[in-house]
């Protein structure tokens, strides 16, 4: 496994290269400069040119890859054109928002998508079944930021019970209290993530329950809530844990719809907000971070499936 | 054991939390804005947000009473000499800035200078100015080549204006703006933190030393009442109305026309409108392309614009706009109704007619516009219809705004762009009278009258020679206005001392709750 391990983390390097050219070419062939955007209205060409020069936005491109590339090699990720603060810092600020909302949603998606995938798929055609379903489906179809606004509109401006928007820090006043101001959100952006996971677990289940180890299972007289979850549920995991894992890493990069209506500083809309500026040193930063949270993911990934099916191998 | 006492030792944590924040309630102001400012540097950021903030931090030697007259801020007074070309301005010796240190000349000339040379707005001053000196502790003498009639209201207008700092941090600072940790200033607020995406945090400034006599305006006394300002970036518009609704925040800017009937009539909210309108401007390539010195061509795409119909579509309710074709409002000194009459004609057969007198044979006009902002967007989809029933081929481009201001940098890329402009206290600092500014309107006609408008230093002469630009305006189509949009805010009633409508941006002094 350690050997798997260290190959899966040395496939990063070219994956991280390759990410990073595509990124850099990306972003720095779409029009629009971080100079102009930065000096306004009134900035004459010349004003203009200088702070590109100043910047090093004059250089050839392959110049400027291989300087940024350098400077992360040693740990620097640069400076925010808009913010003037390190790269790391600004991701830092926002990576913490991310993180805990992408556990808390997740917190969600387990709490509600496990236990009613399983209801759905042992009481399969009943009521009960076509009711996880339907909702499910209602959820999975509702747009985030229509949910998002509801949630807000009852239980914000009508009930008072959570904040309506913003997020301050866990370490700032309030301390772990300031987790309130994550629960519409979570709630938000775990509602149609939790929908796929209850169809996702339901559907596996019933693959599951028509093999025949399943069969042998019952025909011992096992108790049918200990085959429902040491001889379906398990072997149902399999797929449903690799959906865990994309799900939790899209959850930290794809979450810009809710972090807009919920005024989150988070890392969605920063890399959305820093296309915007053309803040190319954040965008190249986050984008960077991101692959190597994806490819992390996905390597745990991996290393969960053989624990949970002896017949994978890692070597 | 342990578990209980951890328990224990939460809920005091909480009970304390809510007691902490029970005790400072009213002495923070949360408001909601529509974004993040580039910078808070005032003389090279004109955005209205960031002097929306900055302006409790920063201020400048004059300033604006509620009629846009300049006052005295941090000078105490003026003399200027017969011709017009020296100004002695006495400073007020009771300024500190937020590091303590006392406000001097020294001061005042190193931020004069730098704004002259780099500031956004001090390049049309400076173009004037042979020297700024000490003439004493608290007395700055200003030099100036040829008498320069707009140079109170330019001074007064903090945005893009001249701020005041420390020497110590402007001397050596180069276009590019100051950096957060030196936002130092004089006014009733100073700057705290600013953390990205979160907010921007200004605390009170107890050694406040207020200016004397009565508010009015951005002029007179200046008392903080609130013990921090908090401006949190909130993107959604639907998030700003029902954060202010459920008491997250006390003031939300930039609220859509269309709720504003709902907004009037609830209770729950206040609506403020911003005094000075902002306006929707089209401006014309006068460098390359088909517009390039083609007035008669420019007239004919005037007269087949109605702008009644895009203001309806773009801005909504009646009360939040004005099909105005004078530059400033009416009730400004600056009000002019000359050349107006072909403000928004309409008329696609006469303008058919035109174009075919101008030469116009349909090659395609390329009209950039923004998503970014609504309005532009919705105005444009209305005039590129107008133009294309009186038989012109408009290329409507669609950018983010960041590639469009690119793009209208570079004169073969573009033939009409879409911008707007926020209110001015003098018809100086509207961009079109700006040379560099993309369209590049440079003619013979408006140098004349430009030199004859800026060096005038009596009133009723510069109101009757500007009268003559806005005709000019009319005559050669550097830009077309599109009319006046009066933003509003929304704020909590709790608040007290706001006034019915901001004068051009909102002010949290002599503000309470």
């Amino acid at each position: 496994m350690f050997v798997y391990t260290f190959n899966r983390l040395l496939a990063l390097i070219p994956t991280l290269l390759a990410a990073s050219i595509l990124v850099f070419l990306f972003i720095h062939l779409i029009p629009g400069d971080p100079a102009s955007i930065l000096l306004g209205d009134t900035a004459t060409p010349e004003e203009i040119a200088e702070l590109t020069r100043a910047m090093g936005l004059d250089k050839p491109l392959w110049t400027q890859y291989f300087i940024w590339l350098s400077n992360v090699v040693q740990g620097d990720l640069g400076t925010s054109v808009f913010f003037r603060e390190p790269v790391l810092a600004v991701i830092a600020s926002g990576a913490e928002t991310s993180i805990l909302l992408a556990c808390m949603t997740m917190m969600w998606i387990i709490v509600l998508g496990i236990p009613i995938g399983i209801l759905a798929a042992t009481r399969h055609g009943t009521w009960a079944d076509q009711l996880a379903s339907g909702g499910a489906m209602l959820f999975a179809s509702v747009p985030t930021f229509w949910l998002g606004l509801y949630l807000i509109l009852i239980f914000a401006v009508g009930l008072g019970w959570f904040p309506s928007s913003g997020f301050p820090s866990i370490t700032d006043e309030g301390g772990v209290f300031n987790l309130r101001y994550l629960m519409l959100p979570s709630l938000t952006l775990a509602a149609p993530n939790a929908a796929l996971i209850i169809r996702l677990v339901r559907a596996s289940m019933l693959d599951v329950a028509r093999e025949d180890h399943v069969r042998t299972a019952r025909a011992k007289g096992l108790h049918p809530a200990r085959v429902a979850i040491k001889h379906i549920f398990r072997n149902a995991l399999i797929a449903v844990a690799a959906a865990f894992g994309f799900t939790f890493a899209a959850l930290v990069s794809e979450a810009v719809v809710t972090e807009t209506v919920f005024s989150l500083p988070g890392i969605g809309r920063l890399v959305v907000q820093s296309i915007l500026r053309r803040d190319y040193p954040v965008i190249q930063g986050v984008i960077l971070i991101i692959v190597i949270f994806y490819m992390l993911i996905n390597l745990l990934v991996d290393l969960a499936y053989a624990r949970l099916d002896p017949r994978v191998s890692l070597s | 054991m342990k578990l209980r006492n951890w328990a224990k030792t939460t809920v005091l944590a909480g009970a304390m939390t809510a007691i902490a924040g029970f005790a400072f309630a009213g002495g923070t102001l949360r408001y909601a804005t529509v974004g993040e400012p580039p910078s808070l540097d005032q003389h090279v950021v004109t955005s209205d947000l960031a002097t929306t903030i900055a302006h409790h931090i920063f201020e400048g030697l004059y300033t604006f009473d509620s009629t846009n007259s300049p006052v005295p801020l941090l000078a105490s007074g003026e003399i200027v000499s017969e011709d017009g070309k020296t100004i002695v301005i006495a400073l007020r010796d009771d300024v500190t800035f937020h590091n303590g240190q006392a406000m001097t000349s020294a001061d005042v000339v190193a931020s004069l200078n730098r704004w002259g040379k780099y500031g956004s707005r001090g390049g049309l001053l400076f173009g004037n100015v042979e020297s700024v000196e000490a003439s004493g502790p608290y007395e700055v003498t200003i030099r100036l080549s040829s008498p320069f009639g707009p140079w109170k209201n330019i001074m007064a207008f903090i945005n893009g204006g001249p701020a005041i700092y420390p020497a110590s941090v402007v001397e050596g600072a180069g276009k590019e703006p100051i950096a957060p940790e030196n936002y130092i200033g004089t006014g009733p607020y100073k700057f705290e933190e600013w953390q990205a995406n979160r907010h921007v945090e200004l605390i009170r400034y107890d050694d406040y030393a207020s200016p004397s006599g009565d508010a009015d305006g951005y002029g007179g006394a200046r008392v903080a009442d609130f013990d921090t300002l908090e401006f949190i970036p909130v993107p959604d518009v639907g998030t700003r109305v029902a954060g202010l609704k459920a008491g997250d925040y006390d003031y939300a800017e930039s609220i859509p026309g269309d709720l504003y009937a709902d907004l009037e009539a609830d209770s729950s909210v206040t609506t403020i409108l911003n005094g000075g309108p902002i306006f929707g401007l089209v401006f014309m390539n006068s460098k390359d392309g088909p517009l390039k010195e083609n007035f008669a061509l420019r007239r004919a795409i005037q007269t087949a614009i109605n702008k009644t119909p895009a203001l309806q579509v773009a801005i909504g309710p009646k009360n939040l706009w004005r099909a105005n074709g004078s530059f400033l409002p009416n009730g400004n000194v600056w009000y002019s109704e000359s050349g107006t009459e072909n403000f928004s004609k309409g008329d696609a057969a006469a303008a058919r007619a035109m174009a075919k007198e101008a030469g116009y044979n349909g090659e395609p006009i390329k009209f950039m516009v923004s998503t970014n902002y609504p309005f532009h967007y919705d105005t444009a989809i209305v005039y590129t219809k107008q133009l294309a029933q009186a038989g012109f081929n408009i290329d409507l481009q669609v950018y983010d705004w960041a590639t469009l201001i690119e793009k209208r940098a570079q004169p073969d890329q573009w033939d009409l762009f879409f911008t707007h402009h926020g209110f001015v206290p003098d018809p100086i600092l509207i961009s079109v009278m700006n040379d560099n500014y993309p369209g590049w309107w440079t003619t013979a006609e408006k140098a004349a009258l430009k030199v004859r408008f800026t060096e005038s230093s009596d009133p009723a002469e510069r109101q009757a020679i500007w009268s003559e630009i806005q005709g000019l305006i009319y005559e050669q189509v550097p830009t077309m206005k599109t009319g006046d949009v009066y933003s509003y805010n929304i704020a909590s009633p709790k608040l007290q001392g706001l006034g019915e409508a901001t004068l051009i941006w909102p002010s949290f002094w002599n503000v309470s709750k």
